[in-house]
């Protein structure tokens, strides 16, 4: 999916942010293709919006460089920068219709009426709000005023397109159709774009690659294949899908004493009635639907195992055999291989 | 406003200001007004006794002999002048200024911006007659300005007396009322509003045209007709700040009232300005159900 | 960006200093007057300090009186404006009643009426109902400067309490009149507090309706400004006018965050 022989749609080099006091953003490097959509996804509070309105032009940097399709723009303004925002409220102008919120940037430009009539039709038309061109955002459901304000940020033609929780506000059956919809339209405009969540879910399903950020860093840039599969850090691991975490050694499928960190994902688990080479036993402690398959909970002596399974279900109080498939092994907090 | 009913206890609560304001406002105004027409009988009765220059009705409807009285008297037309002007031009000062700090304290917040916006409060806390005389001592013949220019030589004009004095009084005393409310308007505008504009690449002087304006635009209009309506009425500042010839409205009304003891000319003076101020309250009340309007609050 | 910005940071503390010059100039100049035995133009400093216009105010009777008048009045006028106004502010605020708008708009075009025209239309039925130069007379004339103050800004109050603060209360098994006792009025307080600070101000500051009716019986210290100024030296109002601002200030240290952070101007927007 990384179309990098096309270039760099954004590169953030050394960035550094002091916010109260506090350094917020520490030496943050980030470097996004063109026509990528990549998620900034990390806990509330680790720096995602201010790195989103470094990038915007919002915030001032520290130190560090921003280039935008290879340009430095990190002395411009916001009105000055080729990047364009969604942002998390929507913020449309409450006094003006949709084709006016949707028209101001052109008429910022300064383009003639004709021309923004059509540009805004057109933007209004991808994303299929043109019958509400005349209403205002008080009059609409928040997935259309959504809708608009991405119109509004679409008109513009930007380099880039940054949207900051762009879904938060949208229930969750909404959120996944318009979540496809966005999507849908970064591919076919081929824009390069960056996407603050908090969801991981969202960040996963959605990007071509995910920044995983932890207190003003970033903890791991790739695929959402790899960020699961490949925890590059324990944090990663733990903070990416469920993970069975130990302290000890892995041999032969058996857990010692030592001061490594085991992580096993729950799909590389394998229960059984009868045991295997090097399984562990338990009893069925919890088993919790998930949808297409099953999370089982086993306790043995010293601790639980959760695993999934999709068939052979065993049952509550049954005795099981747990044998590990994979496991994945960090020291100091790195992945070790 | 949707979904109103009929509730006995609300209206039973809202009873008393509203007798009180019926009685002491809404029929004084009534009998007034029968009063400038020539009523002389009941309740006029009195007044029709004491004061002079008193027209009695010759039709069913009345007389416009007091009306006539009034417009064919070259002093009223000279303070009807005066009064529009002033309203008018201390109104769009006082308005301007708010504005401008209002504006600058919301794109920047400095300590520049809040030292401003408290010094425009002060005036709000000092009593009216107080800001009268005092302004009237600072501007005039004793006064600092004068007292601050002749040492380099400078002969400082006396400004009280004339127009330009109750221009400043009307603004020093207007201007809390306008800054709290467009200040309070203009900081309940959200951020997110203000970076989105930016971001579509709008200069300072189009976010506040396109955006800041007409986003407290409700609040403008509110604090432009409160400011006109209270200046049309001035009485205090006109009379220790003004020419006495010709004077506002307000030390007219008083002075036909008192000193010349022609209630009735009063009167009819006083039914002008309020005709005046009416058409301001309307504009008042049209931006306030128009703003609820379009926020869906109807 | 601070070479860009020390230009208009000059500007802008020179727009201060006007500002500063324009607001308290003028005060600052007639208080100064309290303290001084003359001050003739042109000169900038003034001939003396003394304190002794201090005493001529406390010795003379009619200024004591003044002052008296005005500090019976003015509280006896805002308590009966709360009395008053607060319910129907209550139900402004809190109720959608048939009328409420109408109410809303009555209270308001009161205040619309130019208020020396409304005192000398008022003056005419004082005379039939034998209230011209009475205490009730002057306290009515008080009265209607309050309500709009004691009506609009706390039914905005009562209006902005949120509704799931009192539900919550009651379901934790508060009764109706202790979540209106310790949610509602509390929650509404800052409202109702800078309602009543304007309407002690209207009251106590008032001065051409309590002239028009009450002179030359009832004399308050707005009122007796009127006549100061033109009997006394200059320096006798100035002390005069540092005693009628007391009250001002000292409620201005009371509700300036309240007035300053909305409370009022929410007040004036028709909802
Ligand atoms: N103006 C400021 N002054 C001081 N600290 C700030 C400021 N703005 C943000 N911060 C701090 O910076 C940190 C990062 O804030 P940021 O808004 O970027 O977090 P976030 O990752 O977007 O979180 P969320 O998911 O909650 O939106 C937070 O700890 C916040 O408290
Ligand atoms: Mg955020």
């Amino acid at each position: 999916m990384m179309k990098t022989e096309d270039g760099m749609g954004l590169e953030l080099r050394g960035l550094k942010k002091i916010l109260g006091g506090r350094v917020i953003i520490d030496d943050l490097d980030l470097s996004v293709s063109k026509g990528e959509m990549v998620s900034l996804l990390g806990p509330s509070g680790c720096g995602k919006t201010t790195t989103l309105r470094m990038i915007a032009g919002f915030l001032a940097v520290d130190s560090g460089q921003i280039l935008v399709a290879g340009k430095d723009v990190t002395a411009l303004g916001p009105d000055k920068r080729p990047s364009a925002m969604v942002f998390q409220n929507y913020a449309l102008w409450p006094h003006m219709t949709a084709a006016k919120n949707v028209g101001f940037p052109l008429k910022i430009k300064g383009l003639s009426k004709i021309e923004i009539k059509e540009k805004v039709e057109a933007a209004l038309e991808l994303v299929n709000l043109l019958h509400h061109k005349d209403s205002r955002p008080g009059q609409i459901s928040g997935g259309e005023q959504q809708r608009v304000a991405l119109a509004r940020a679409l008109v513009q033609e930007p380099d880039i397109l940054l949207l900051d929780e762009p879904l938060s506000n949208l229930d969750a059956k909404l959120r996944e159709k318009v979540r496809e919809d966005i999507r849908e339209l970064q591919r076919r405009l081929g824009i390069t774009t960056v996407i603050v969540t908090h969801d991981q879910e969202e960040a996963l399903s959605i990007s071509d690659r995910v920044a995983v950020m932890n207190s003003g860093r970033i903890e791991q840039f790739s695929s959402p294949q790899d960020l699961y599969r490949q925890p590059q850090t324990e944090y990663v691991a733990t903070f990416i899908g469920s993970l069975n975490r130990f302290e000890g050694d892995l041999q032969n499928g058996q857990i010692l004493g030592g001061t490594d960190v085991i992580g096993i994902r729950p799909e590389d688990l394998t229960i059984s009635r009868e045991p295997m080479e090097g399984s562990h036993s338990g009893i069925v402690e919890l088993v919790i639907p998930r949808g297409h398959f099953f999370e089982v909970v086993v306790r043995r002596k010293d601790g639980i195992f959760r695993a999934f399974a999709s068939e052979n279900i065993p049952t509550f109080g049954e005795h099981v055999h747990v044998k590990i498939k994979k496991a994945l092994r960090y020291q100091n907090g790195k992945l070790v291989a | 406003m949707k979904g109103a009913r009929l509730s006995i206890l609300g209206l039973t609560l809202s009873l008393p200001p509203l007798i009180l304001v019926l009685v002491f406002v809404g029929l004084p105004i009534v009998i007034g007004f029968t009063f400038s027409l020539g009523f002389t009988k009941g309740p006029n009765r009195i007044i029709s006794i004491i004061g002079q220059q008193i027209h009695v009705k010759d039709h069913w409807w009345g007389t416009f002999a007091a009306y006539s009285d009034v417009f064919h008297d070259s002093r009223f037309l000279g303070d009807l002048g005066l009064t529009l002007f002033v309203t008018l031009l201390s109104t769009i000062l006082v308005i301007l200024m708010g504005l401008a700090i209002s504006i600058y304290q919301r794109l920047i917040r400095s300590k520049q911006a809040s030292i401003l916006v408290t010094l425009a409060i002060v005036p709000l806390f000092v009593p009216v007659v107080i800001s009268a005389w005092a302004i009237h001592t600072f501007y005039g013949g004793d006064g600092f300005l004068r007292s601050f220019f002749s040492q380099f030589g400078i002969n400082f004009p006396t400004l009280t007396s004339t127009s330009s004095a109750i221009v400043i009084g009307s603004v020093w005393t207007s201007l809390p009322f306008a800054i709290l409310m467009i200040s309070s308007g203009m900081q309940g505008i959200p951020d997110a509003l203000i970076d989105a504009a930016k971001d579509c690449g709008a200069p300072i002087i189009r976010i506040v045209s396109h955006i800041l304006i007409p986003l407290a635009k409700t609040p403008i209009i509110i604090a432009a007709s409160f400011t006109a309506i209270g200046i049309l009425g001035s009485f205090t500042i006109p009379l220790f700040l003004g020419p006495n010839q010709p004077t506002m409205l307000g030390v007219e009304i008083s002075n036909f009232f008192g000193s010349y003891n022609r209630p009735q000319q009063s009167l009819v003076m006083a039914f002008i300005v309020f005709m005046a101020a009416s058409g301001i309250a309307i504009l008042y009340v049209w931006s306030n159900v128009k703003s609820a309007k379009e926020s869906g609050r109807i | 960006m601070r070479t860009f910005l020390s230009p208009t940071r000059l500007l802008l503390n020179f727009a201060v200093l006007l500002m500063a010059f324009f607001i308290l100039g003028p005060i600052l100049w007639l208080a100064a007057h309290a303290f001084v035995s003359g001050w003739q133009y042109p000169n900038l400093y003034p001939s003396g300090f003394t304190l002794s216009w201090w005493s001529k105010v406390f010795v003379d009777s009619a200024l004591k009186t003044a002052i008296k008048n005005s500090l019976i009045l003015s509280p006896l006028v805002v308590l009966l404006s709360m009395v008053i106004c607060l319910p129907a502010a209550y139900a402004a605020g809190r109720m959608n009643y048939w009328g409420r708008k109408i109410f809303m708009i009555g209270i308001f075009s009161a205040n619309s009426f130019p208020k020396i025209g409304l005192f000398a239309a008022i003056a005419t039925l004082y005379y039939t109902l034998n209230l011209m130069g009475t205490f009730v007379g002057v306290m009515i004339i008080q009265l209607l400067g309050t309500i709009i103050y004691m009506t609009w800004i706390p039914a905005a109050a009562f209006a902005a309490v949120p509704r799931n603060l009192e539900e919550a209360a009651r379901d934790a098994g508060a009764s109706k009149f202790r979540v209106f006792r310790t949610i509602t009025l509390r929650l509404a307080m800052p409202g109702i507090l800078v309602a009543i600070v304007m309407s002690f101000l209207a009251s106590f500051d008032e001065a051409q309706g309590s002239y028009l009716v009450g002179a030359p019986s009832i004399y308050t210290m707005p009122t007796e400004m009127y006549s100061l100024v033109q009997n006394y030296p200059i320096q006798v109002a100035a002390v005069f006018s540092i005693l009628l601002a007391l009250p001002s200030v000292l409620l201005l240290g009371l509700a300036r965050k309240h007035i300053m952070g909305g409370q009022l101007a929410d007040g004036f927007q028709l909802k």
